[in-house]
């Protein structure tokens, strides 16, 4: 009987079903995990599909519009294109967002290093090597990077 | 049974039992006593007294049994569409956590709205509070969360303007005024506008759940929390049979160390929710129970409570509460009383949430670093990098900073182990400054110990008192009346030669550990000091 009248009320209320139990003490979700654009703009990434990605990451990006990792990941997709004012536009965005963001000192070092901008990719090295005050590959990454540009 | 362990089921039953008692009169109706609610509806009269129980379970995020209650009350009256503004209400989520409706609750709750609109409730009033809410779901997947919580905010102001003599406007309007509040904004002005209207209701509805609830929210901040004390007091006996209004006063209690108030609302509450099945809040409750007893140095207590906890498995919930609470609890008992040796033994509890895992791993470093095992804390060290990597990769900003503040304290005091005092004292600071920019999460009182308290006790390890001292008084701020800070503190000042600020001190920590086990050795050290005197 009880099953019966959760069932019309769930139809009376659109066919809608019940949503599962909200925990007060909830934690902060993965993005990627509660929206489809992310999901799918990081999987053009990895498939290396830039066009899709900036596709997917621009719908996301209306929903999400102050997501550090996103603006990264925007700036990644139009760095691989070559598109160099839209990325540096998008890394400053993320690290405005997120000063420490370690990923996107090492991109916008790297997309500096790209464009011959070696003053400017020297001040997101200095800022990594404040950060990563224990080994982080972003480091190592950006100073491989120096090296290779000067060899 | 040991007499400790006698004493503290008695004290449980005796809650349970008063408890009880006290609900008597209300226990045939659904959630038990819950607060006074008055929210007059067009539906059948037959339906009316539930459809304020649904309320008051809302204004108690009690979701999952208002979602019933508000499923019965349709299908007992198919014209009481006015249901569709309460199951969306509850679609939104804790609107004070931030995240918002998942993508699938919006779809569900547009769909009630719809429904409302097609059979639309009898008054305008009514119908007013489904558009209200249907404000939040409008154009839902094309707009940030802030956008969507703007727009509620708005409109429930409307709605509550447009009735001023409708209390419950007033009161959903303060809540999701409240909701507004950035993280960033020191003056609190969102939460200062809630309460500009909540006080008053608290005044004129002593006994709502709502208006106490919001209020602890409204001052659940380091400066302005003691204002949040009377609110915090009451709501537990507002709606004792809510398992998240027994819990939630203790935020208020942490953030100005009132501890004994702390213990006895968090055993109700954990006692409440094993009753209701409901395994997370029963381990939210128990942790923070734990934390405060550990201030008190009531050591044994924090052990029972927390075997008690453990007895219960933490169900199938994806609620962080559960794996939090089990990892934090046995580190916390190691850490608070600086058994460095049962810290570093910890057994480390595999978990789907990594963030919980690397609670074990540091204090496990930790404890080996400052038992001198450094090739222990190393290895600890080398899976707390581990558990930083997959968090980065997953995009949890948050918690993999909480890693790396563990990260970046454990690699301190490896180096202090190591006889590397200054770059021990480098990595450490850093730690507790990059701590002092990330706000604890709601799902612990406190960090398993404040970073810039350990901060302070290397300082003292490296003979610099008053420097040791100048970090702990800063923790105090936000930490306060904290066990080991006032340890720290008494023998830093003692160190100094500054005797009345080391008299001080070491009254505090008798005082506060009164009614302790008193065996910490810091305990021996305060009364041979005091003695002196």
């Amino acid at each position: 009987m009880r099953i019966a009248a959760v069932l019309l009320a769930a139809l009376a209320l659109g066919g809608a079903s019940f949503p599962t139990h909200a925990d007060p003490a909830e934690t902060d979700s993965d993005l990627a995990a509660t929206d489809q654009d992310y999901a799918a703009g990081r999987k053009a990434i990895v498939a290396r599909q830039w066009e899709e990605a900036i596709a997917r990451l621009r719908k996301a990006e209306v929903r999400n519009p102050d997501h550090a990792d996103l603006q990264n990941d925007l700036g990644y997709a139009y760095r691989n294109l070559k598109q160099f004012d839209a990325a540096f536009r998008h890394y400053k965005r993320a690290l405005e967002l997120q000063p420490r963001h370690r990923g996107a000192h090492e991109y916008i070092g790297e997309a500096y290093l790209m464009v011959g901008d070696v003053p400017n990719a020297e001040k997101h090295l200095a800022a990594l090597r404040a950060i990563c005050l224990l080994p982080c590959e972003e480091l190592t990454d950006l100073e491989k990077a120096f090296a290779k540009y000067r060899r | 049974m040991s007499a400790k362990r006698l004493a503290f089921a008695v004290s449980a039953s005796f809650l349970l039992a008063s408890s009880l008692a006290a609900r008597a009169h209300e226990d045939e109706a659904p959630g038990g006593k819950l607060g006074k609610v008055s929210f007059p509806t067009s539906c059948a009269r037959a339906v009316q007294p539930t459809f304020e129980r649904a309320v008051a379970m809302l204004h108690s995020f009690w979701y999952n049994l208002a979602e019933k209650t508000f499923a019965d009350i349709l299908a007992q009256d198919p014209g009481c569409t006015v249901t569709a503004w309460g199951y969306a209400a509850i679609l939104m989520s804790n609107p004070l956590a931030g995240a918002g409706a998942s993508a699938e609750g919006a779809k569900k709750a547009q769909a009630a709205i719809d429904n409302a609109r097609r059979t639309p409730p009898k008054t305008q009033r009514e119908r007013d509070y489904v558009e209200a809410v249907a404000a939040y779901y409008e154009d839902w997947a094309n707009r940030p969360e802030k956008a969507r919580q703007l727009s509620r905010s708005k409109a429930f102001e409307a709605l509550a303007a447009k009735y001023p003599k409708d209390d419950e406007a007033q009161i959903f309007s303060a809540l999701y005024i409240a909701g507004t509040q950035s993280q960033a904004d020191q003056t609190y002005a969102a939460y200062m506008k809630a309460v500009a209207i909540l006080e008053p209701q608290f005044k004129k509805h002593p006994n709502h759940p709502g208006v106490a609830h919001y209020l602890i929210h409204s001052y659940d901040a380091p400066p302005i929390a003691p204002k949040g004390l009377v609110a915090a007091r009451r709501y537990a006996g507002i709606a004792p049979d809510a398992p998240h209004a027994l819990h939630m006063p203790s935020h208020i209690f942490t953030r100005v160390g009132s501890w004994e108030e702390s213990i006895a609302t968090n055993l109700r509450s954990a006692t409440v929710a094993r009753t209701a099945a409901d395994w997370p809040e029963a381990y939210h409750a128990s942790d923070y129970a734990v934390y405060a007893y550990l201030q008190l140095g009531r050591d044994d207590e924090a052990r029972l409570t927390m075997e008690e906890a453990l007895r219960f498995s933490g169900g199938d919930s994806p609620s962080p509460a559960f794996p939090y609470a089990a990892a934090a609890m046995p580190a916390r008992l190691a850490m608070e009383r600086g058994d460095w040796k049962a810290a570093a033994q910890l057994k480390p509890i595999a978990s789907k949430l990594p963030f919980t895992d690397a609670l074990t791993y540091f204090a496990r470093a930790i404890g080996a670093a400052r038992s001198g095992d450094v090739a222990a804390a190393e290895k600890d060290a080398g899976q707390l990098a581990e558990i930083h990597r997959r968090l980065e990769t997953a995009k949890n900003a948050y918690w993999a900073t909480e890693v790396e503040v563990q990260r970046l304290a454990v690699a301190g005091w490896i180096a202090q182990a190591k006889g590397n005092a200054e770059e021990g004292a480098k990595l450490m600071r850093a730690s507790a400054d990059l701590e002092d920019r990330n706000e604890k999460h709601i799902v612990t009182p406190g960090r398993i110990v404040p970073a810039r308290e350990l901060l302070g006790e290397m300082l003292l390890e490296q003979k610099q008192p008053a420097a040791a001292l100048k970090e702990f008084e800063t923790s105090q701020v936000r930490e306060p009346n904290r066990f080991r800070n006032y340890a720290g503190s008494a023998i830093a000042a003692e160190a100094m030669g500054d005797r009345k600020k080391a008299a001080e001190y070491y009254a505090k920590l008798l005082e506060l550990s009164k009614k302790g086990d008193g065996n910490r050795p810091e305990l021996a050290r305060a009364k041979a000091y005091v003695a002196q005197q």
